[in-house]
């Protein structure tokens, strides 16, 4: 990820340098920029302590250990989550290509840095799965899960999220997912995902998957994944 | 094409339909033709899971499942896995290897799933498909290893008896009937498959195929050579 210095303002630049009345008074000016900038790097632009309390915020929705919680809404588990998924979904908040009006808001606030630090604790927890999922449904998911219905053109989950439904990269982990979440998810796809036509985004990928799909297939895969570890 | 033949079926077969409702009225009469209708739907079924018919919606169908992976213009893609370019593919090769998968000469259970249910009409209309498409290489490999890639491409590895790639994939590596293009597939594939040839490929000693060539030649490459020509290859169009 490209990280964005928000300092980049304050750097010393070659304009007043060149003007050589002044010198002396911005030699002093630039030495404490460049200490400043310098300070500012990828970990020491957002504290410890900042991280903490912004973690602590994040969890009293997401569960304590980023395992997901079922609030009003299903909220989705976190923890484990490929970073890059994590960085992605924030800015498809941002930018409405994921229009949710709460995680946009929490999303506009978050540095570059906070989201990288956040992403980082988020991926590193590792809680039991929620569970909750129908357990008869289980082995027909697991089913759909890795290896697809082909004479359907479900394209096996596996394939990209992995045998163990870890992810990678971009393509997000769904092990221990909330079962109405994943439900959610994929009954809504093209509803809820890629909605700036002016930002396609990968999100496309899934369409046709989540499309074709029947709902008890749905409920079985989202009941699989929901007790995976 | 396939649509007129598909037509030219129903004729016979409708007929049949019609005729065998008239059986109990003169069932003298009609036997002999009955007979002769049975023959023709019969041989009409055989075609059908020949090289037949497949509608052209099936074939879009089919074309937008397998791009959920392969991305979508056959592109390739990193899922969790490195999934191959298939665009611009030989057919036969793409054929072979569907084959290959059923036969568990390529051991890969979701792709041996997936190649399960295709006819061979839709494994022909799908590698045609595949064939036409020409999207822009991913990329990916390393740069500074173009050039050492392009070498042993081009002209092998003589003092460790590396024959040139470009003798059997082309000089600009787009293959050849069963030889593969490999212009423009993903740099993790390409490592992938070299580094573990003989554990991928051939694994039905029942159904020996071509995989066997290949062999000597990826035990023959060390790691950075073959990192080297996957670079030069993830750029080529």
């Amino acid at each position: 990820m490209k990280l964005i210095n928000p300092y980049r303002n304050l750097r010393p630049r070659g304009g007043p340098l060149q003007s050589g009345r002044r010198i002396l008074q911005f030699v002093n000016l630039a030495v404490l920029t460049i200490v400043f900038a310098a300070t500012s790097g990828a970990d020491a632009a957002v504290s410890h302590g900042a991280v903490e309390a912004k973690l602590a915020y994040c969890q009293d929705c997401h569960g304590p250990m980023g395992q997901g919680y079922r609030g009003f809404f299903p909220i989705p588990r976190l923890a484990g989550q490929q970073t890059e998924y994590l960085e992605n979904q924030l800015r498809a908040f941002v930018e409405r290509r994921r229009p949710n009006p709460i995680m946009s808001n929490v999303a506009h606030v978050l540095s570059p840095d906070m989201i990288t630090a956040l992403a980082t604790k988020f991926r590193d927890f590792n809680p039991k799965p929620l569970g909750g999922g129908p357990k008869e449904l289980v082995g027909k998911g697991e089913r759909i899960f890795q290896d697809g219905i082909p004479e359907a053109n479900v394209a096996a989950c596996a394939a990209c999220h992995g045998p163990q439904a870890l992810g990678y990269e971009q393509i997000p982990r769904l092990a221990g997912q909330l079962y109405p979440y994943l439900i959610k998810e994929l009954t809504n796809w093209s509803k809820e995902r890629g909605q700036n036509p002016a930002k396609p985004d990968t999100s496309f990928i899934m369409a046709p998957v989540a499309h074709s799909l029947t709902r008890s297939q749905v409920d079985a895969v989202a009941a699989y994944l929901s007790d995976l570890k | 094409m396939d649509l007129g033949l598909r037509r030219t079926q129903t004729g016979p077969l409708n007929e049949g339909r019609g005729r065998r409702t008239m059986k109990a009225a003169s069932l003298g009469l009609v036997l002999p033709s009955v007979i002769l209708v049975i023959v023709f739907a019969t041989a009409a079924r055989a075609e059908d899971k020949g090289t037949a018919t497949v509608s052209k919606q099936a074939v879009e169908a089919k074309m937008k499942y397998c791009e959920v992976c392969h991305g979508p213009s056959a592109q390739g893609f990193q899922g969790y896995y490195p999934i191959p370019r298939l665009a611009g593919q030989q057919p036969d090769y793409i054929k072979n290897q569907l084959q290959a998968f059923i036969d568990r000469g390529r051991v890969n259970p979701i792709m041996a799933n997936v190649a399960h249910v295709l006819s061979p009409a839709m494994q022909t209309a799908l590698a045609t498909n595949f064939h036409e498409l020409n999207p822009k290489p991913v990329g990916g490999g390393q740069k500074d290893l173009v050039a050492t890639g392009k070498k042993i491409f081009e002209e092998g590895v003589a003092n460790t008896d590396v024959p040139p790639c470009a003798s059997c994939h082309g000089l600009e590596a787009k293959g050849d009937g069963q030889f593969p293009r490999l212009a423009g597939q993903l740099p993790d594939y390409v490592f992938k498959k070299l580094t573990n040839w003989s554990k991928e490929r051939g694994q039905n000693p029942e159904k020996p195929d071509t995989s066997a060539i290949m062999q000597p030649i990826a035990h023959g490459l060390t790691e950075p050579q073959i990192k080297a020509v996957a670079a030069y290859l993830s750029y080529l169009e």
